[in-house]
């Protein structure tokens, strides 16, 4: 061996752990997420071709509904509050994406890393385990926000749609629904490291949220305990003040009791996403789970 | 401090595993068998298993695939919870004082799919650096060093997609000294390498020990466990069976011959009759699929007595001698006194 490397006579680990470390570690793990993120090349897919391609579909859905003098659609019009029905769709569908791959990206972020390998190289280390599900969060936010930008543009180029929104209350809704969403992610992650299979949970939940949660169509349109149900779902209060801040240039104080009744969502979702996670990681090092694929 | 880096005492691990369906009679009615599942059982992966390990000693666990020594491995390092028992690394308990555990070791599991391979070689050990609690300055100059030492300075800025096994297996052992750990352990560290990459490995291993670490092998390769080993436990189904030197485990069967013979043409049926021949005390056969012949392992007190009616026996109906040997007694041969079958069954 030419090169050898500096130790002393006594080793002593170089491993630190404070509060600033941890910081680091967390900061690490985004960092990853994000090189893993723009190396695969996917992510024109996302950011490009889904934004535009799948609210289309109930686009020209609508507009075969509507008829060629958009008669057919005064009734909906009326229903939904807004006279941009493009816009109100886009709204929806966009949420509805925002929650879908939420579910795949932050609630595969465990399962992908046991399938990958490298899941217990990153548990055998002293970082919070917690922050390896909280770090796949940020870098999946912020890739929201651009797909966000990415869909008012094409709708602009390609349909010539156009939003009259309040961005400080469209930022104010993004924010408050993270925590929601989020811990709904974090609860899911913690279910498809034990279950090992959860497509049938995503499709399940995806299901959920388009019928109930009204990312095409009014609430009102559905039976009365269908909208008792959606109320209680955290897309539902996120697409209906997102469409009032995007659409009807609605202020804080209008979308407000949505916002808490989301932040009180949040805390709920997120705290149930820790306890679980917490369970899960120790039934998962009892039944030796961590490996297996 | 403790005096050991390495204590376990009393470890067991048991997994929950349903029994086999064929032992367990379905129900007769249709709609009820639909719905049957076995009666939920218990599998013993790590049965009472103790031994303490010195500070800057190589300890070897030597043991064939499905031994427990993966699952022994993965108790000290804080992946698995022992079901009963207790361990300390570094004085530190491994599942109340975990944390500290995490800090004390360096790992290596069996695999190259431990690191991101997306990732290049460099921002693999700046990553794990972070997630090791590193403070920046020294990382990076810890990265370096490691690079250096590991030759890998000139590729360190590539993909590890695009490393190859021995490369792989050199960014994982870089990534298990990064903290500089006083205790390193090595599960299967040379598995799936080339002869010259795992020779190289095994140089490493060797330097490491010199630089102070205490290290954990587990292998299943009897000359790696052979060559590196200070002390080492031979584990079989779940259990430590003898623990010494290597020269003292070997002393054990210094009394016995080993005889080693390759026949072309065995039949099952003739272990038999030559493990009824007097002076036999131990025989195992293997079928060596590259040379189309079986290797057969012989442990007896007087080989000069039984060799003229060994060969007799490996003379006929077809079969015949293409090689033999008395060769000196190897760990494998240990093994095999030990539990009368071979390591790599």
């Amino acid at each position: 061996m030419e090169t050898t490397l500096s130790s002393g006579t006594h080793l002593t680990s170089l491993s630190r752990t404070t509060g600033l470390a941890q910081l680091r570690a967390f900061g690490a793990i985004i960092w990853r997420e994000y090189l893993h993120f723009v190396r695969y090349p996917t992510w024109v897919i996302a950011f490009i071709i889904w934004p535009i391609l799948f609210p289309a579909t109930y686009i020209f859905s609508s507009f075969a509904l509507a008829g060629p003098s958009g008669v057919g659609v005064t009734r909906f019009l009326e229903v939904a509050g807004t006279d941009n029905f493009l816009g109100y769709i886009v709204v929806g569908t966009s949420v509805w994406m925002w929650a879908n791959t939420l579910l795949w990206n932050v609630g595969f972020a465990l399962r992908g890393e046991q399938m990958r390998g490298t899941l217990e190289s990153n548990w055998m280390t002293p970082t919070s385990r917690f922050l390896f599900l909280l770090g796949s969060g940020p870098v999946h936010a912020v890739s929201m926000l651009m797909f966000f930008l990415f869909t008012v543009v094409e709708f602009r180029i390609f349909f010539h749609l156009t939003f009259n929104a309040n961005l400080f209350s469209l930022l104010a809704v993004f924010l408050a629904a993270l925590p929601a969403l989020y811990g709904l992610g974090f609860t899911f992650a913690s279910l498809v490291i034990t279950a090992r299979e959860a497509n049938a949970f995503v499709f399940l939940v995806r299901g959920i949220v388009m019928i109930f949660c009204g990312i095409t169509y009014p609430l009102a349109v559905m039976p009365p305990w269908m909208q008792a149900v959606a109320e209680w779902l955290p897309p539902t209060l996120i697409i209906r003040a997102a469409r009032l801040a995007a659409l009807n240039h609605a202020s804080l104080e209008v979308i407000a009791p949505d916002l808490v009744r989301l932040l009180a969502y949040g805390a709920f979702w997120l705290a149930l996403g820790y306890l679980t996670f917490s369970q899960i990681e120790r039934r998962a090092r009892l039944k030796g789970a961590l490996n297996q694929y | 401090m403790s005096d050991y880096a390495i204590e376990a005492l009393d470890l067991v691990k048991k997994f929950p595993r349903r029994a086999p369906a064929e032992q367990t009679p379905a129900p007769k009615n249709p709609l009820a068998r639909l719905f049957h599942r076995p009666p939920p059982g218990e599998f013993t992966a790590v049965d009472h298993v103790s031994f303490q390990i010195h500070r800057g000693e190589i300890f070897g666990l030597l043991g064939p695939n499905g031994a427990g020594k993966s699952t022994t491995i993965r108790m000290l390092c804080t992946l698995l919870e022992p079901t009963s028992g207790t361990a300390r690394i570094n004085g530190y308990d491994v599942v109340r004082e975990a944390n500290r555990v995490r800090q004390s070791l360096g790992i290596v599991l069996a695999g190259e799919r431990s690191i991101y391979w997306k990732l290049t070689g460099r921002e693999n050990l700046e990553y794990f650096a972070a997630l090791y609690h590193i403070p920046p300055e020294v990382a990076r100059r810890r990265i370096d060093e490691l690079l250096d030492y590991m030759e890998l300075t000139s590729r360190a800025n590539e993909l590890v997609e695009k490393y190859s096994t021995g490369m792989r297996q050199r960014i994982v052992l870089s990534r298990a000294l990064l903290a500089r750990p006083p205790i390193i352990l090595l599960d299967e560290p040379t598995l799936g390498l080339d002869p010259q990459a795992a020779r190289r490995i095994r140089e490493m291993v060797l330097d490491l020990k010199r630089q102070g670490h205490t290290i954990l092998l587990t292998t299943h390769y009897m000359e790696e466990a052979d060559q590196l080993s200070d002390r080492i436990g031979i584990i079989d189904q779940g259990k430590i069976i003898a623990l010494d030197t290597p020269s003292a485990l070997k002393q054990r069967i210094r009394q016995q011959d080993v005889i080693k013979m390759e026949v072309a043409g065995w039949k099952p049926e003739m272990a038999e009759a030559i493990q009824s021949l007097s002076g036999v005390s131990q025989m195992v056969s293997r079928y060596l699929e590259q040379d189309g012949i079986w290797e057969i392992h012989l442990q007896t007190g007087n080989s000069r007595a039984i060799l003229p009616r060994l060969i007799e026996h490996v003379n006929t109906n077809g079969t015949h001698l293409v090689n033999l040997n008395i060769v000196v007694p190897t760990l494998e041969d240990v093994f095999i006194h030990l539990t009368g079958k071979a390591l790599r069954d």
